[in-house]
């Protein structure tokens, strides 16, 4: 029998994927006939369906939040592997995906049996991959998705080591975690090094105290420079009950629960207001896409309190997440994946065609682009808003105006219905793709 | 007693440095994570160690039992931060 598919009986056997399944941390998976793939798996001793994930996002996507709760979810599976003697064979961010808020383990083939005293293999890509780009943001204010998104294998411990504080080396867990890590890997290139740490074994309880100590370690971690009274001001902030507000809720209710759609995209999502409208009338999923981390870990924090079926995601819309990794086929790029029920695109049209320089004609086609239905606003130059993005620039947008707009949404959708929704005179277009 | 949890413990942190494990890694794991996770792991189990001897001294100026003291500090101990 293959070696992993005899690890396959033991895993299942163990009872841990059906205990990990029933209490939502792993994907749901069925041996099926191997008939169904054909000559594909014509070697293969099982094959496995899962049931479809509604949409894919990488770690480079997801709020710090979101990461953490990725990271939680990593050392939950681990520690209960452990009890049923099974461990992992990796710790990568990109096997975890989202449900709404919900991260769920997707990598069937991650498990196998555990041989006493044996380390944790995936300690430094748990540290790549999860505790360092966590830690540049709690301890630096940075947020980890563009570095992560150039580096598809996270943070190494040497170049984060560079560049933490000299107070972090106060917590235990970050000098061993990070400067030790880094220190001792770099000491340890020779032979004679390598020959004795394959020596080496780890006590089964050394191992569960790592990942304990982790565990409660990671659940404190709160991002840096932007702590809880920002939450508190996008709660605030938000001009939920005024007249705009109010009509924008009333035109999106009335848009989802005539398309009902099972996934609608939020583009320019903010803290998720409207994706929440959408989702009281019909709408079953909502995955939301915003520029601004602070806007997006209030999101997730509020899909998460609020049980909202929601998931906020890092994107900027003028260069969007590209294909890329092996082949540029490994990681799909935001277009790729971007194809929906529905899209909304709210107070965002004039960022990108104003401040952003880009093309109106392009803007409204990449948006219509990417579902059959959708609402856009038009913000025009008249409004606030716009008016600030052309204080200290010249306004070189003469195509710029309502007329436009109707006439390039109309160029690729029929207009199903129109509002204005402000007394700037804001207009909502509910669009039907041609 | 003591003496087998002791040596038990003991016998754990030179199973820690002396013995083989059979490698058969799907990832490198790093050399400098396996050195790091002996040192973390060394240290857990030192600090049961010192845990132990902790509840021994109680039992003693308390007057409890050390059976009672240690029954109740197992959980705890399996659960030390480390």
């Amino acid at each position: 029998m293959p070696m992993a598919a005899d690890d396959f009986d033991f895993v299942r056997g163990s009872g841990l994927i059906d205990e990990l399944h029933s209490r939502g941390k792993v994907i749901g998976e069925q041996i099926v006939d191997a008939a169904l793939l054909g000559e594909h798996a014509a070697d293969a001793h099982y094959v496995l369906e899962h049931p479809r994930l509604p949409f894919v996002s990488y770690p480079y996507e997801w709020s710090f939040s979101a990461l953490k709760a990725a990271a939680l979810l990593h050392l939950d599976i681990q520690q209960a592997a452990l009890k049923k003697g099974v461990t992992m064979t990796d710790a990568t961010a990109y096997n975890i995906q989202f449900i709404g808020p919900r991260p769920v383990f997707i990598d069937s083939l991650s498990f196998r049996r555990y041989q006493e005293g044996e380390y944790w293999a995936g300690h430094r890509q748990f540290c790549e991959q999860f505790i360092n780009p966590l830690l540049l943001r709690s301890f630096n204010g940075i947020p980890h998705n563009a570095w992560y998104r150039g580096e598809l294998e996270g943070i190494s411990a040497e170049n984060l080591s560079r560049l933490l504080p000299w107070r972090s080396r106060l917590s235990w867990n970050v000098l061993t975690n990070v400067f030790m890590q880094a220190r001792l890997q770099n000491n340890s290139g020779s032979d004679d090094a390598i020959r004795k740490a394959k020596t080496r074994k780890l006590p089964r309880i050394g191992f569960e105290q790592i990942l304990h100590g982790l565990r409660k370690w990671i659940t404190r971690l709160e991002p840096g420079h932007d702590g809880k009274t920002v939450w508190q001001d996008y709660a605030t902030d938000n001009s939920y009950a005024d007249d705009e507000a109010v009509n924008k809720r009333r035109f999106i209710a009335e848009f989802s629960s005539a398309v009902k759609p099972a996934l609608i995209l939020d583009i320019g999502c903010n803290t998720g207001d409207y994706s929440i409208a959408a989702l009281e009338n019909g709408a079953e999923l909502a995955v939301g896409f915003d520029f601004d981390h602070g806007a997006l870990e209030y999101g997730y924090r509020r899909a998460v309190s609020d049980g909202l079926n929601f998931q906020p995601l890092h994107l900027d819309a003028a260069n969007p997440s590209p294909n890329q990794g092996w082949m540029q086929a490994e990681r799909m790029g935001f277009r790729e994946r971007a194809n929906a029920d529905a899209v909304m695109g709210l107070a965002l049209i004039h960022h990108l065609a104003i401040a952003k320089n880009l093309p109106l004609a392009g803007v409204i086609e990449w948006l219509v682009d990417m579902a059959p239905h959708g609402v856009l606003e038009f913000v025009p130059k008249n409004d606030a808003m716009v008016q600030r993005l052309l204080q200290m620039r010249e306004d070189l947008f003469s195509d710029y105006d309502q007329a436009n707009f109707e006439e390039q949404l109309n160029s690729r959708a029929r207009i199903v219905k129109s509002e204005v929704v402000s007394a700037s005179g804001r207009v909502l277009y509910w669009f039907d793709r041609h | 007693m003591l003496g087998a949890q002791t040596v038990r413990v003991f016998l754990v942190v030179l199973g820690c440095t002396v013995l083989a494990a059979p490698s058969h890694a799907y990832l490198d794991p790093g050399t400098g994570s396996i050195i790091l996770q002996s040192i973390l792991a060394g240290i857990a189990v030192a600090m049961g160690i010192l845990r132990f001897y902790w509840y021994r001294l109680k039992a003693f100026f308390s007057g409890t039992t050390l059976e009672s003291e240690a029954a109740d500090s197992k959980d705890s101990e399996i659960q030390n931060d480390i």
